[in-house]
């Protein structure tokens, strides 16, 4: 039996046998992999689910709004139930996301993170908050029209991606700035077009940053 | 090129402990309850284990003490990360020897550590 230059007396006291070095190739790979998965507050799947969600939910707007001519803005009960649910999920899958990553670990790196996630809140409820007033302020329909469905991510997109770049978790500022353009680009889409707009440009975000992270997590140690 | 193994880390419960620690962000550390819980080890196994990296300047751990509970956390050093990064390499020099002589008929690849050795 072959064994590695000066692990044998090691291995063998300390395991009971030999540790071939395609097992620990094998075994390094898979540890890392379930510890990335573990620790990464970005899990692929939530990121799918989420790409599902703002098709379905700016879909479902535009399905309902698509129709009104001129555009009053009505987005049909059964639309906002959906969305409302919908975002309920989200809410309560990224906690407990966020929650089982960071179970446990402290440090610069979760510090940072937890400044992150305060800037993100922050920049939520600023964006859509000023969507209250606007609407007391009764704009002409397509300014109230193309405000909800494109300028609060606009918001959002740019100060995530400005805090994300100054943290240096550059695949976030490239998602914030990607959910920037689509918003930006859903502004050219008019009232109604706005929302399929954005929620396509969305959803095509998430699913490229659910690939990416995906690809990351099961990125050998060992192998090329 | 490198092929020796470093035989601390060559060890199934020792590299899955470096591994996991590695996987957190440089200077982040992680609850021995959580390691224990991420490896499935019982506390008295995971205890040796961390200590053999600890004397070895791999591992830091650190005690706090918040009322009656004690917290104990533990966490890679730069020391631990350049370990890990050899042995990796190592490992990947290894199994580049290996897939050379795979795919050499006369030449069985379970001699290859014994032919990287001599």
């Amino acid at each position: 039996m072959d064994h590695i230059p000066g692990t044998v007396g090691t291995t063998t006291a300390d395991n009971g046998g030999d540790f071939d070095p395609r097992q620990a190739a094998d075994l390094l790979d898979q540890v890392t992999r379930r510890a990335r998965r573990q620790f990464t507050p970005l899990s692929p799947l939530l990121l799918t689910f989420r790409a599902v969600i703002v098709l379905v939910i700016f879909g479902g707007v535009w399905l309902s709004v698509r129709g009104e001519h001129p555009y009053t803005g009505h987005i049909g009960g059964r639309a906002i139930t959906v969305a409302v649910v919908l975002v309920a999920v989200n809410i309560g899958g990224t906690a407990w996301v966020i929650e089982r990553a960071g179970a446990g670990v402290s440090g610069p790196a979760q510090r940072k993170w937890q400044a992150w996630k305060g800037f993100m809140v922050a920049a939520w409820i600023i964006g859509y908050a000023i969507t209250a007033p606007l609407y007391h302020a009764a704009p002409g329909h397509p300014v109230w029209g193309l405000y909800p469905a494109s300028a609060p991510l606009l918001i959002i997109g740019l100060a995530g991606a400005a805090v994300a770049a100054a943290f240096r978790y550059w695949p976030l500022a490239g998602t914030c700035l990607a959910i920037a353009v689509a918003a930006a680009a859903a502004g050219f889409g008019g009232p109604a077009g706005s929302w399929l707009i954005t929620g396509t440009g969305l959803c095509a975000v998430y699913l490229g940053l659910a690939a990416f992270t995906a690809g990351r997590q099961h990125r050998s140690m060992v192998r090329p | 090129m490198t092929t020796e193994l470093d035989p601390l880390i060559h060890m199934p419960t020792r590299l899955k402990i470096v591994a996991t620690l590695a996987a957190l962000p440089d200077g982040d550390a992680l609850s021995f309850t959580r390691l224990q819980d991420m490896l499935g080890l019982t506390p008295g196994n995971l205890i040796i284990q961390l200590r053999k990296l600890e004397a070895a300047g791999y591992l830091a751990s650190t005690k706090t003490r918040n009322g009656s509970a004690q917290r104990t956390t533990v966490a890679l050093t730069s020391q631990g990360r350049t370990a890990l990064s050899a042995y990796t390499q190592a490992l990947r020099d290894l199994l580049g020897g290996l897939d050379v002589d795979a795919a050499s008929p006369a030449t069985p690849a379970t001699r290859s550590v014994q032919g990287m050795r001599s």
